[in-house]
């Protein structure tokens, strides 16, 4: 969720396909040069990820669950990511409500297969794997799923240009991605909207058959440190009627960050 | 039809009142048959119900006997091809610290993940179970109760509840409520959910999953994905179906639902008595009136289709009662059997609702039916048989013929000859059964003559105790020995079973306290769980250590105790110090060389079986005994064969090391710690108290409590065998009750001369008196006897086909002595009525009577 | 001496039917009365109320001046062990028991001691002339024997009154008479007050006192 605008964000990236697109969406441009315009889906998506590239990234999330009886419940964790696209990793960890402090999540994301995640609980001082066939469930009551958490390469999914479309007044494209053979989601297809003018991934709806379940939304889109970055992710779950609201402050790239801090021992540790 | 409505139902409204305890023979035996069957299906079902409920759409399950495994095997389990979700489990029984609440099972399953095996129904829609599933997660004291627990004991979401952990009694927070359907109706509502992760810490399980429960991928059948899994896991793994589960328990309890059978077995064996009894008496009290038929035409098929018609009716009339006094007794014994359940096979179940099975009730009926119908056979051939002619004049009828008896004689000695070939000529079970039926019918051959003979033989001493009174009862028995040894038998099968269930009882203790003795001789028994033979908590191995540091305490043997699958059959691995354990234990091997089996077992090179495991799987040392465990197969020869009856199903006792080393499992379920000489235990134990208080839940018992524990338990064991007893005694006295009505409307007119000629009240009660406790005396006699040869048969049953415990044959002299005054004061009561009705109604009628 | 005042005797049913009518009678110690009367007339029931088998429905019955009616069962039973001997018309002897049992048992009933009840039966059966059937069954022995079996238990504490229902009523003709003779022998030798009951008039005649019932009243009372 936290993939804000520029895509990378590992939340954000989410979902497999939205995931990828998430990333690919930031990119929009920044390769242009022989970005030969947008007819095709699959340069758009990449050129979108381009342009989110950044050797890492940081940032406090505070995360609101709006259920469908309008009930809110916050909690706020700092999250980290370390490397973009396909081969990064990331830790987030609960540092808000206090019962729930010090919960951590890995989340190592691989190029070529769904990632990998465990989960560390102080309380127990233990770690669990996110088995994948988990992956479809919530993500701890939010309208998120684990598997929205992941990251995606592009070359995992293919993509059709729907055509050109406008949200908000801002001129679009509308590309479908569906998953390649062999790459298990829970979504049939999802459906990206990229912003013509920065390449950032301004929505994505995942469906399952022809429904929507989830809508993701990116807003506030802004410039930070060159990369356009949606600052508020809004997830709907459709069928359920809720809501959760993802706020990324004190967004910095590029932050130095060492590699052992994401691994199993590293999470454990703290 | 037309018959049985003229003529039998003007008799039995007549005889009212004997149609009555004829009837109580059947409801009786039949009340407990279905009782007993019920209640034991009731608990099986419960616990089935529970397996299914918690198994939800689980297709297979994944286990390794109740020793767990290693979590890592999940992975690999998920990663089979056949395999579509798979989450872990574990179960634990805790108790509540709520008054009357019993034990909640504690289901720990993986709650960050799918959720799609299992039925959680949510209170309020979706997820709305967990308020928030990150702080469910995050806070080790999470819990999820069923409404119907939360409402009964006044818990709402937010509420605390003490559980009794391995770490000592824990606050836990209730996070969610299940709507009590589905998952939450299983273990009666008893049941808590929470965080796998969690639940290992809180129970002491260290990384270890009690199985796994899976589903099959879409497109691949479920023995495609046995076979895949099994070979993936090895031989060490059970992969098979939740229903399964319900089957090893049900083998587990295989010597309960045994000793439910025989018991019941015998009490209708006494009910067919009864009924024999009452239709006997019927043929001769109604002999004229058939006469009378034949005379008018009726046929003999129609007069054994009379009588048979009549039998037919009485036991579907008796039976359906006894269906339903049996349901009611159910709701009872089921309490009974579920709480023997927990403490014998530490498989805590409770059945609130009672499972009447169709099949055990239409069973019961056609049992009764049919009990009564061959009950009746011989009086309708009988009464087929009488003359018209003589039949209306007067006579004796009821005396055995000569030939008749020398006929009976002959036929017992043969049988007699037969079973004890059976006995000494072949060792198949099936033989031997035979030769215990044989012995059965030869006995009720010679019971007729031998209670004809004995009631010839009581009779000069009757008459010397009391002229008249003690003559004319041994005569009245004396006249009339169909209806006299149909209830001495009664008496006789009924006091048989007591004496062979007292002996087998008495033997038992007899074993149990010389193996308690010998092997339980530690000081202290420190366990996790107040249970001892619950094992789902358990200790981590490092409290050996620390509890050797603790003043007074000169030895520890940390003993891992878990239940596995052998040849199908669930048994008990006892791993310890087998060294350590060789210093304290000094018992006689059954087999094997003291000297050396000790080492080689401590030393992986052998293990050595109860006595009773290698008689039920007829195994002998040497042979090479092969387990499948998670980490291999182990395949030692047997060193040794002890006693110990830790377990029914038999007990193999290895060395710890070996047990680690092929389940990966360090825990810890008792240590077994010895004293200091100058050390005293109240004052250890408080040691060992105040060291883990607040850390560990522990339960230190002392040896002496710990034997109280286990005699307690054998109690419990004996103790529905003991009701089932006294119902099938209370049916033998009703027979005594039955034969006296019939006994004192012969002797009316003797009765009447009695008075007439001076006999006072108390004069004639005393001779109905003397009757009653004849036939309580005859059947004392024969039952003593009957008994001492039954015993034999039971002993030897127990031996090869319950529990393979070794019994010495001592006849129960106390049992005995019990029963010569409990058996003659039933009689006596049993006389009391009959008694009083004899010296009312009108005198001039009684003189007149014929 | 037997007083009967004004006895009557109903058996409920689902037709009430008298069977003694407000009968009252006085019988005098050492009297022979014989009482006649066809089928139903009330004769049977009427010696039952004397002998305490039975109780009148109103009236009272005095055996030598006690009133039956205040008494207990048992206390009726203590009269009848006192003072009064059965004979019936079936004999009633108990199949099982021998002669000598027979006769010994109203003696045992009251907890005689075993050697004079075994004294007093031998006495007694040498008295009706049966001293050499002492061990036989009732089934071993002919119609008249029985009755004198019945007759020496009767007789077993010399009872000042013996009550005889039809003694002889189920015996032939000249058994009957020897009967009848051994009872008259008995009441002259022993003096005890006798009432036979009989519907044959051969019996009645050889009594000092015949009563005639019909339908429950005292038709007739003839003394000779």
């Amino acid at each position: 969720m936290s993939d804000v605008k520029i895509v990378r964000v590992p939340l954000a990236s989410t979902p497999r396909r939205a995931g990828v697109w998430l990333v690919v969406c930031a990119l929009l441009s920044s390769l242009a040069p022989h970005v030969r315009a947008a007819d095709n889906a699959r340069q758009i998506v990449e050129e979108s990820q381009q342009r989110t590239q950044a050797a890492s990234q940081r940032y406090e999330g505070v995360l609101q669950v709006f259920d469908a009886k309008g009930k809110v419940s916050d909690k706020r964790w700092m999250l980290e990511r370390l490397g973009s696209h396909g081969a990064s990793r990331m830790v987030l960890r609960f540092t808000q409500p206090a019962e729930v402090k010090g919960v951590a999540l890995l989340v190592v994301n691989h190029p070529d297969r769904a990632s990998d995640q465990w989960m560390w609980t102080p309380a127990i001082e233990r770690d669990r794997r996110i088995a994948l066939q988990d992956r479809s469930t919530r993500f701890f009551g939010t309208d998120f799923s684990f598997e929205d958490l992941e990251e995606r390469d592009v070359d995992q999914y293919d993509y059709a240009l729907l055509g050109d479309d406008s949200l908000d007044g801002v001129a679009m494209w509308k590309i479908q991605s569906t998953p390649r053979q062999g790459k298990s989601s829970q979504y049939t297809t999802s459906t990206v909207w990229i912003r013509k003018d920065n390449y950032a991934c301004a929505r994505i709806e995942n469906l399952v058959k022809d429904q929507v379940v989830r809508r993701l939304n990116y807003l506030d889109i802004q410039n930070v440190q060159g990369i356009w970055t949606a600052k508020q992710l809004e997830m709907t779950d459709v069928k359920r009627n809720s809501r959760t609201r993802l706020t990324l402050d004190k967004l910095q790239y590029n932050v130095p960050m060492k590699e052992d801090d994401f691994t199993l021992q590293a999470i454990r540790r703290q | 039809m037309m018959l049985l409505r003229l003529i039998s139902w003007p008799y039995f409204r007549k005889h009212i009142l004997r149609t009555l305890l004829t009837t109580a023979g059947i409801v009786l035996g039949v009340a407990v048959f279905v009782g007993m069957h019920t209640a034991n299906q009731s608990v099986l079902f419960a616990f089935n119900h529970t397996v299914d409920q918690i198994a939800g759409k689980t297709e297979l399950q994944i286990t390794a006997g109740e020793t767990g495994f290693n979590e890592e095997v999940l992975e690999t389990v998920q990663g089979a091809a056949t395999v579509a979700v798979a989450v872990p489990a574990i179960e634990a029984v805790v108790d509540t610290g709520i008054a009357g609440a019993g034990s909640l099972l504690v289901l720990g399953t993986d709650m960050t993940g799918d959720r799609s095996l299992r039925d959680y129904d949510l209170e309020e829609g979706d997820d709305a179970v967990i308020d928030d599933p990150l702080v469910f997660l995050a806070q080790a004291d999470s819990l999820i109760l069923t409404k119907l627990f939360a409402d009964a004991h006044g818990i709402a979401t937010g509420s605390q509840l003490a559980l009794g952990t391995a770490m000592g009694e824990r606050r836990f927070t209730v996070r969610g409520i299940m709507a009590s359907s589905g998952l939450a109706s299983a273990f009666g509502g008893n049941l808590a959910v929470m965080d796998i992760y969690a639940a290992q810490k809180m129970f002491g399980r260290g990384r270890t999953f009690d199985r796994i429960d899976l589903s099959v991928r879409e497109g691949r059948t479920i023995a495609e994905a046995q076979t895949e899994l099994r070979t993936l896991l090895g031989p060490g793994f059970q992969v098979d179906a939740p229903a399964n589960r319900g089957q090893q328990f049900e083998a587990m309890t295989a010597a309960y639902g045994m000793m439910i059978n025989i018991s019941s077995l015998f009490a209708l064996f006494i009910g067919m008595f009864i009924i024999y009894n009452a239709f006997s008496i019927a043929v001769t009290q109604r002999r004229s009136e058939i006469g009378i038929l034949r005379a008018l035409g009726a046929t003999r098929g129609q007069i054994r289709a009379l009588f048979l018609g009549e039998s037919a009716i009485t036991g579907l009339v008796g039976s359906a009662a006894g269906v339903l006094v049996g349901l009611v007794l159910a709701r009872g014994i089921a309490v009974t059997i579920g709480a023997l359940m927990r403490d014998v096979y530490g498989v805590a179940q409770r059945a609130d609702d009672i499972a009447s099975d169709p099949l055990v009730l239409v069973g019961a009926l056609l049992i009764g039916v049919t009990t009564s119908i061959i009950a009746a056979l011989i009086p309708a051939r009988q009464a087929a048989a009488v003359d018209p002619v003589q039949a209306l004049q007067k006579g004796k009828y009821q005396v055995l013929s000569a030939g008749e008896s020398r006929v009976r004689a002959v036929a017992a000695v043969v049988l007699a000859a037969i079973s004890v070939a059976c006995l000494f000529t072949s060792q198949s079970r099936l033989v031997f059964y035979v030769g215990y039926a044989l012995v059965v019918v030869m006995v009720l051959l010679l019971g007729p003559l031998l209670s004809l003979g004995l009631s010839r033989l009581l009779r000069p001493v009757l008459r010397f105790m009391r002229p008249v009174e003690g003559a004319l009862a041994a005569d009245s028995l004396i006249q009339t020995p169909r209806r006299t040894s149909a209830s001495v038998a009664a008496v006789m099968l009924s006091l048989a079973l007591v004496v062979a269930f007292g002996g087998m009882a008495r033997a038992s203790y007899d074993s149990i306290i010389v193996w308690m003795d010998g092997a339980l001789n530690p000081d202290l028994f420190i366990a996790p769980s107040q249970d001892i033979v619950i094992r789902t908590l358990r200790f981590p191995p490092e409290m050996a250590g620390e509890l050797e540091q603790i003043d007074g305490i000169a030895r520890v043997q940390a003993v891992r105790n878990a239940r596995i699958v052998y040849r199908g059959t669930p048994v008990m691995i006892v791993a310890t110090d087998t060294l350590s354990l060789s210093e304290t234990v000094h018992a006689t091997p059954v087999a094997g060389d003291p000297s050396t089996m000790w080492r080689e077992t401590h030393e992986g090179r052998g293990v050595i079986l109860s006595d009773n495991l290698a008689e039920l799987q007829r195994l002998t040392l040497g042979d090479l005994f092969e387990i499948d465990a998670p980490h291999g197969v182990i395949r030692v020869p047997i060193v040794g064969v002890v006693v110990d009856y830790s377990d029914q199903q038999g007990t193999i006792l290895m060395d710890r090391t070996l047990f680690e080393h092929y389940w990966h499992d360090d825990t810890i379920n008792v240590f077994r710690v010895y004293l200091q000489p100058w050390a005293q235990v109240p004052d250890v134990k408080a040691r060992v108290l105040e060291r883990y208080a607040g850390q560990r839940q522990v339960f230190v018992l002392t040896n002496r409590e710990l034997k109280d524990y286990i005699l307690r338990v054998t109690d419990q064991w004996f103790s529905l065998s003991s009701v089932q007893i006294a119902v099938a005694v209370l049916v033998a006295i009703l027979g005594i009750v039955n034969t006296l009505t019939v006994s004192i409307t012969d002797r009316r007119r003797e009765l009447g001369v009695l008075q007439a000629v001076g006999g006072l009240r108390a004069q004639i009660r005393r001779t109905i008196w003397m009757e009653a406790l004849t036939i309580g005396l005859l059947g004392l006699i024969l039952g003593l006897a009957f008994g001492a040869v039954n015993l034999y048969y039971i002993l030897q049953i127990v031996h090869h086909d319950i529990a393979g415990m070794r019994l010495d044959y001592v006849f129960p002299y106390r049992v005995a002595l019990y029963l010569i005054p409990t058996m003659l004061g039933s009689a006596f009561v049993a006389a009391l009525w009959p008694a009083e009705s004899a010296v009312r109604g009108s005198l001039v009628e009684a003189l007149e009577y014929e | 001496m037997i007083v009967l005042d004004r006895v009557s005797k109903q058996f409920a049913g689902k037709r009430q039917v008298t069977a003694l009518h407000e009968v009252s009678l006085t019988i005098n110690k050492g009297d022979m009365v014989s009482i006649v009367g066809p089928s139903g007339s009330g004769k049977s029931t009427l010696l039952n109320l004397v002998g305490g088998l039975d109780r009148p429905s109103s009236g009272a019955v005095h055996i030598d001046g006690e009133a039956l009616a205040g008494l207990t069962d048992d206390g009726l039973t203590r009269v009848r062990r006192d003072k009064i001997g059965f004979i019936f018309q079936f004999f009633n002897l108990l199949p099982t028991l021998s002669s000598l049992e027979n006769v010994g048992l109203p003696l045992h009933l009251r907890g005689w001691s075993r050697s004079k009840v075994d004294a007093r039966s031998r006495e007694l059966l040498q008295l009706v002339q049966l001293g050499q059937r002492l061990t036989h069954l009732p089934e071993e022995l002919s119609g008249g024997e029985r009755q004198r079996v019945a007759i020496a238990r009767a007789l077993s504490i010399y009872p000042p009154i013996l009550l005889a229902d039809e003694p002889t009523g189920n015996l032939d003709s000249r058994t009957g008479a020897e009967i009848l003779a051994l009872i008259q022998d008995l009441h002259t030798r022993l003096g005890s007050t006798v009432v036979i009951v009989t519907h044959d008039m051969t019996v009645a005649e050889r009594c000092s006192r015949t009563i005639a019932l019909k339908d429950g009243h005292v038709v007739e009372d003839v003394r000779r």
